[in-house]
Parts: structure tokens; sequence; C-alpha cells
């Protein structure tokens, strides 16, 4: 917990900072849409977290993102090359194709021990190449279709805006589901003794494919509920929706503590790790400095937009050293004390009631 | 006992894998309350014979009774089932969980559930019986920490218990134990054997796999030996003495002279010489010296210090202070790079790690020290990387098809042969040995002692760890002797017995009179 209590107080001094120096950064229309980004990020990265916690990774899920969109569009857009189905039938296409994709990736890996890397590099590139088949190299319009209101509408109105937009509540659904299953259920006991030692897991008679396969499921799953409110929130697929998504969605959980080697992580931790990407990457849009030029008039400092990837990237790697460094000065202390105690407990250790004098390695 | 149906029976059990006959014929039986020695070199069929009991393998041929009853052990599911518990030498826990997860792993439920999968995985998980459970298990075997303790902290020894804990979680009858005292201190080791005496009256079936003779003939009751994939001999405690056993396990007499006979080296010269060289985590700074043609042991218990020390000098940890002389010459590792320049080789304690690149081949594990020396212009010399194996591979008998077959398909004895021979490729002058017999069988074991000798008569100075005492006993011209991470003494071979080792390695203070 040690991470997300950090990844809290950062993100609560970070959000302070901003509304201090921009008021409107708590404003309503600028808030509802944070909360919708955030949220969109945060479903498909616990569907990542259950893969990295599980010990893989799945690079396909931005692709998935986008399938799962223009598969909707596709199929339910009321527009010219859209086929016009009720809505439910495209949403139902899209998911899925979603959890298909999931699935047949965890099969490949688990079955014939492929490279999870490799498998879902290859899912990445071929789902966002059917993508492109489908929209044909161009753009399949939602607009008129009920969808929309999935990502403008949401309850408790507030000067015409949502106050807790429909994605947001669907993050929360998730957010909790999510938590009940990894951290209260015999599964998830399963996702982390598979993510910490795949042998332990597999001689404690436990079925590792099984639990691998859903891991990948789980998260193409979530990929596709992130994909439908991409869809309804951006009202236009075309093939460029989702890509990259996956190096967020890895970003957030690492940042909330996930760790790549498999085994640790948290729901919460992916929470805050995704509040912490998007609140980054509107506060450098938000965040200003008011200032009296040269000549004395008043003018406001803004952050260059161009500088977003250099400040994220930045702050990623910030977050890992300060970890690596807590856990090196952590471990160093234990290596001491350890050794101090080694040494008090082997004294004296041979004059046990069975043998004859012997060492023992 | 005397009911009429051993708790196990192992009768005519075959397999056989690509090439290799694993097992041919073997039986043995096991009573309730008993404790079942397996007894082999490596590569005898020990291990597969476990994996069989275990549901890992599946034998060609051949029949299993439980209790007098046939059985078919198709998965560990299975085996768990009828009470069979296997504990691998090399631990299996997750580390990232704790204590109780652990223990409970695949099984949370508790045995008298029997819902769908579904039900099975999404249902709660109950955290607090878990625990409770967990925390009587750890009593049981005398493990006093929390069940919430992470795995990752506990040491080797803790962690065996832990399995033990699991193993009876599950109610086991018939427990495995594969080597479980290779990793652990001699407090460990000893409580261990306590609890085995527990199980024993509990009337559980012990095997017990061991290459150490002197705990086989305290804890047995009977010994079954293997060689080479058969079934070679069954021994009662009463019959068992190490000779016999050991002739049984190589199937020849060894002759007594199982140490070389070493010359006394008519001069000392100075090999390597050790100033006050303050070793991190070391309550104070070492001094002593190490003469050409001499091999010089330490001795200790596990966590004495002796490890950390001979990394020091090989440069991979960077001492406090202190200073070394080599051949008279200043001498300062500041990396492994810098050692290995100078002619000082290490054959660490961790040889699956440390000492190979698993993956790669005897001829890339002996060139890889000395890898720029094979290269013309960037270009490696492949055909003088084989003949140099080839050559190695001759020198120490070692078993390998050829110089491009893979580390790790080798048995340890021979792994330890391909670590010797890519540092006798490149002469050395210090050459240490971290354990360099642990886990190795006793026909491999005094082929490399052979060597060792043969190299120390040759002129190089020698620095052995050990934590084998007979090894210790019988190779060392001289012996220093390490207590908490101290120096506490150095013994010359007329001075050395087993009573005096023993007592200094236990801090006892160093005794004037001979034991």
């Amino acid at each position: 917990m040690r991470r997300e209590a950090g990844m809290s107080v950062a993100l609560v001094a970070l959000c302070l900072l901003l509304w201090l120096s921009n008021p409107d950064f708590l404003g309503s229309s600028n808030l509802v849409n944070l909360l919708r980004q955030l949220s969109m990020l945060g479903i498909f990265s616990i569907g990542m977290g259950f893969v990295i916690i599980s010990g893989g990774i799945d690079l396909s899920i931005g692709s998935v993102i986008g399938l799962t969109g223009v598969l909707i569009a596709k199929v339910s857009s009321p527009n010219a090359p859209g086929l016009g189905y009720p809505l439910w039938v495209g949403i139902l296409v899209g998911l899925g194709a979603a959890l298909l994709v999931g699935l047949l990736q965890g099969l490949l890996i688990t079955r014939l021990r492929l490279q999870p890397f490799i498998v879902t590099l290859g899912g990445m590139l071929l789902l966002r190449g059917v993508s492109q088949t489908i929209v044909e190299g161009g753009t399949l319009s939602l607009g008129g279709s009920p969808l929309l209101r999935l990502a403008n509408g949401g309850v408790l109105a507030v000067d015409g805006d949502p106050l807790l937009p429909y994605p947001l509540l669907l993050f929360a659904g998730v957010a909790l589901l999510a938590s009940y299953v990894l951290h209260f259920t015999v599964f998830g006991r399963y996702l982390f003794a598979l993510g910490g030692s795949r042998e332990a897991a597999e001689y404690s008679g436990i079925s590792v494919r099984t639990v691998e396969t859903s891991s990948y499921v789980i998260s193409a799953g979530l990929g596709g509920v992130a994909g439908v409110c991409y869809a309804a929130y951006i009202g236009q697929m075309s093939q460029q929706v989702g890509i990259a998504y996956e190096m967020y969605a890895i970003a957030a959980a690492v940042l909330g503590g996930c760790s790549l080697r498999g085994g640790e992580g948290t729901i919460l931790g992916i929470v805050i790790g995704s509040a912490m990407m998007r609140v980054i990457d509107n506060g450098i849009n938000m965040f200003q400095l008011p200032y009296v030029d040269a000549d004395g008039v008043p003018r406001t400092w803004r952050l260059d937009p161009n500088w977003t990837f250099v400040i994220i990237g930045a702050v990623i790697l910030l977050a890992v050293v300060l970890d690596q460094v807590f856990h090196l000065l952590h471990a160093r202390r234990r290596l001491h004390n350890s050794s101090r105690k080694e040494g008090s407990r082997t004294a004296g250790a041979l004059q046990g009631p069975l043998s004859k004098p012997k060492p023992e390695s | 006992m005397t009911s009429s149906a051993p708790l196990l029976e192992m009768r005519g059990i075959g397999k056989r894998f690509v090439g290799v006959t694993a097992l041919e014929g073997v039986s043995l039986s096991l009573q309730a309350g008993e404790v079942l020695a397996l007894m082999g070199e490596n590569g005898a069929g020990k291990s597969t014979l476990m994996k069989v009991l275990g549901g890992l393998h599946q034998p060609d041929s051949g029949e299993i009774r439980v209790a007098g009853q046939p059985v078919v052990l198709d998965s560990v599911a299975r085996a768990q089932e009828l009470g069979i518990a296997l504990i691998h030498q090399e631990l299996m826990l997750a580390p990232n969980l704790d204590i109780a997860a652990n223990l409970f792993l695949g099984r949370e439920q508790g045995p008298q559930a029997r819902h769908s999968r579904l039900a099975r995985y999404l249902g709660p998980l109950p955290q607090r019986r878990l625990r409770e459970q967990s925390q009587r298990l750890l009593e049981r075997v005398g493990l006093r920490l929390p069940a919430s303790t992470p795995v990752a902290r506990l040491t080797p020894g803790q962690m065996q218990l832990c399995e033990i804990a699991k193993a009876l979680g599950q109610n086991a009858r018939i427990l495995i134990m594969d080597e479980p005292t290779s990793s652990l201190t001699a407090g460990e080791s000893e409580q261990l054997f306590r609890i085995i005496a527990q199980l024993k009256a509990e009337q559980i079936g012990i095997i017990y796999i061991s290459h150490r003779m002197d705990e086989v003939l305290a804890l047995a009751d009977r010994i079954t030996v293997l060689r080479d994939a058969r079934h070679v001999g069954d021994l009662t405690r009463e019959q068992a003495s190490h000779d016999q056993i050991v002739s049984l396990m190589v199937g020849r007499q060894l002759s007594g002279q199982y140490f070389p006979a070493r010359a006394a080296p008519p001069e000392r010269e100075l090999g390597l010489e050790i100033e006050d060289l303050w070793v991190p985590g070391a309550p104070c700074a070492v001094s002593f010296r190490a003469y050409r043609g001499q091999i010089l042991g330490f001795a200790g218990l596990v966590g004495s210090g002796r490890t950390e020390l001979m990394q020091a000098i090989f440069g991979a940890t960077r001492p406090l202070s202190g200073s070394m002389r080599l051949g008279g010459a200043p001498f300062r590792a500041d990396s492994p790079r810098e050692a290995i320049r100078r002619g000082v080789f290490l054959a660490p304690e961790d040889r699956k790690r440390q000492g190979l690149v698993l993956p790669m081949t005897v001829a890339e594990n002996t060139s890889l020290p000395d890898i720029a020396s094979y290269a013309r212009l960037g270009w490696l010399d492949r055909r003088r990387e084989r003949s140099v194996a080839e050559q190695e591979m001759k020198r120490l008998n070692t078993k390998a098809s050829s110089p491009a077959q893979r580390v790790v398909n080798l048995s340890g004895g021979n792994q330890q042969k391909v670590v010797l021979g890519k540092w006798l490729a490149m002469s050395p002058r210090v050459l240490i040995l971290d354990e360099p017999t642990r886990g190795i069988d006793v026909g491999a074991k005094a082929e490399i002692y052979r060597h060792v000798a043969a190299l120390a008569d040759s002129g190089v100075c020698v620095l052995m760890v050990s934590s084998d005492m007979e090894e210790i006993l019988g190779m060392s011209d001289r012996v220093v002797v390490m207590h908490e991470r101290r120096l506490v003494g150095v013994l010359e071979r007329e001075e050395l017995s087993q009573h005096r080792l023993a007592h200094l390695m236990t801090g006892g203070a160093p005794l004037e009179a001979a034991g």
C-alpha cells in the first residue's frame, strides 16, 4: 500500500496546485470532462492490471478499443456506410468481438506457450488493420445515434452538465467488481499466485491455463467496454481511435503500484494511477501563472502543450525511481537486521539432540 | 506396522523419456510411521520416481497402490487427494503471497466444497478461516510467525517448514522430502528432524531423499537405493552402513582413499595475503594468508560470512577497507573482471545462476570469461572455442555429448566440471571454490576432489569454502574457521580434528589441548 498512499498524496497535491493556479480546473465543464476521460482510461487500465498481475502483458488493448468502436459504428450507425441495425446489436457485436479476441490470444499464450508480448503485439497490429479495412481508411459517423448520450449524459445535472457522467458510474462499477474479484475471491488469489510463481501455482494444483486465459479475456472485455465509451465520446470512428492506449494503461498500472514482474498491484492503485495520468495531461492545459511583463502589462504564462509527453514520461520515471530507492533502503535495513539476528540464531545450533556435531548448509 | 497392506506400494515402475530410460522396474514400499530413505547418485531416477508419485509424470508401466488400493496418479490434484505431498528441493511457494495464502493455495474452499469451477473461483475467499487454520499448522511445525507474514521475508529454513505445514494441511499421509536440509542451518535441520520424529508418531509415512549419509543413517528406518534407473537394494537401519550404501550407489566398492593423497609442499610460497579486509555487513575485518600449492579450507556454519568474504576477494562486492596482495604485489579487485584479469577465479556457490549461463553450450560457457582471446577483429573463432572446451571436458571427464550440448541438460556434477573447466582453461593463480560439491553425487565428487588436489599440487593457491565437514577435513592443508562473520581460528593440518572445528564453528573459544 506504500505506493498507493504516496500516489494519493501526490495526486491530491497536484490537484490542489492546479486549482490554485487556475480555478477553472475544478469548474464543472473541465471537471466533468476530466472525470469522463479518467473513467474511460481507468476501465481498460483495470483490464490491463489483471494481465500484468498475472505476470503477462496485453499490447492489443488499444486496438481492441478501436475495433469495438468501429464495429459498433459500422453495425448500428444510421448514417451512410453504417448498416443501421439497432444499437444493442452493434454493442453486442463489438463486445463479443473483444471477448473473442481476448479468448483467442489467451489460448495462443497458454496452449501453445507463446510469449504474451509477441501474441498481443501481433494482435495489436492485426486488429488495427481490421479496423482500417472496416472504415475503409475513412471515418464512420455515429451522429444521431442514441449511443452519444452514454458519454454526454449522466445524473445530477448542474448547470446543464451532469455531475456524474455515465462513464464514471460505469467505471465505479467496474472498479468495485474488479476489487472484489481480485482481492476477495479465490480467482484473484490464483492470479496473484500465478504472477508471483507460476511453478508454485501449478504445483498447488491450480489450473494455471484457465486462470491465465481468463486474465486476457477480462483485459480484452474491459477494453471492449472502454471502446463502447470512446465510440460514444468521440462520435466519429476512424482507425486512429485507441492508438497507443495500451501504453497509457501500462503506465497507469505501474504508476499505481503494479509490477511488470507480476504478482503485485491493487485495483485502488490502478484507479489512482489512471487519475494521475489524466490529471497530468489535463493539468498541462490548465496550468497557468500570472505575471507582469517588462512593459508592465499583466499576462499569463501557460505550459507549451508540446511538452506533454516529456512531462508524462518524466513523472513515470520519477515514480519508479522513487519506489526503487525506497525499496533498496528498506531491503538494506532488513538485511542489516536479519544478519544480526542470523548470527545469534546459529550460535550453539549444533548442540541439538540428534546428531554428532556437523555443519549444515 | 503389521497391518496387511503397506501405506504405499510401487511395483515395477517404468518410465522412458525420449532416448533415456529414467526408471526401469522400480519397486518400493512404505509403511505408515516409517521413514524410508531413497538414495542414489544424481540421475539414478530418484526425482523421476518422486514426480511419478506427485502426479507430475505418468509411468509407462507398473502399479501403484495406496493403502492396498490400486491408484492412477494423473494429476497433482489427484495425488493430493490421496494424501501424497511432495516437498520440492526448489521450494514451491509464491513469494508475493503471505504464509496463509500459500498454505492453502489451490484448496481455499476446503475439501468438502464441490461447486462448479465458476462458483469456486468467484466465491469469497475465507480469509479469516485460512489465517486461523494456517496458524495452527504453523504451530504444529514449530514455526513461530504470524500467518500473515509474506513468504518473501522467510529464510530457506522457514520456507521448508511452511512446505511441510502445507502438506500437513492437505492431510498428507505420505510425505516426500527431496534434499530438505540442503539449504537449512544446523538449528533448522535439528528442528526438521524433531518434526519428522513427531510425524512418524502420527503414523505418517515419509520418503526422505538426501545425499547426506549421516542424516540418512540417523533418520531412516529403511533405505532403498537406486542406480541407473534401477532398484539395486533395500537395507534396514541395522544393516546399513556408510560404506555399504556408497558401494550400492556407485556399484563398486569405493576405495577407502576417497580423498586424494596430498604431498606436503616443500616450502611455503605466499599466494594471497589478506590484510584487514572489512566486508560489508561483517562486524570486523579479517586477515589471513593463503599459500601456493595449498588448499585453504573455510569452515563455518551457513551465514558465517564465508561466501561474502570470497565475493569481496573476487571483486563482486566492494570491501569497506583493507588491502590484499597477490604473490607479493598489491591486488585490488573492484570488479570480477579485474580479479579475473589477475588470475583470481571464483567457482560460486550458486552454480546455476552465477557459475553458468544455463541455456548456453559447454563451449560457450567455457570461453565466456576469456571471450576476447577467442576473437580476431571481433570475429569469434568457434573452432578454437570448441577445441578448448573439448580439452577441458577430457581433462575433467565431463559427461556431455559434445561441447555443443547446453549445460542446462547436464547433471549437477557435470555442470560443476564445466565451471571448473572454464577456469582451468585460463590457468588460475588463485582458485576460490564455494561449496564445490554441494548436491553432487558421490562418483563426481571423488573426481572433483582429484582435480582440485592436482591443481593445488601444480602450484595454484586454492581457497575452498565447504559446509561438508568430511570434505574440509579430507581436502584442506590448512583451515580458516569463521563464526558470525568473524575469523575465529586458523588450524594447521596437524591440528585438524572434527571436534576442534565444530567447537570453533559454533563460537567456542580456541581449544588448547586437542579434543
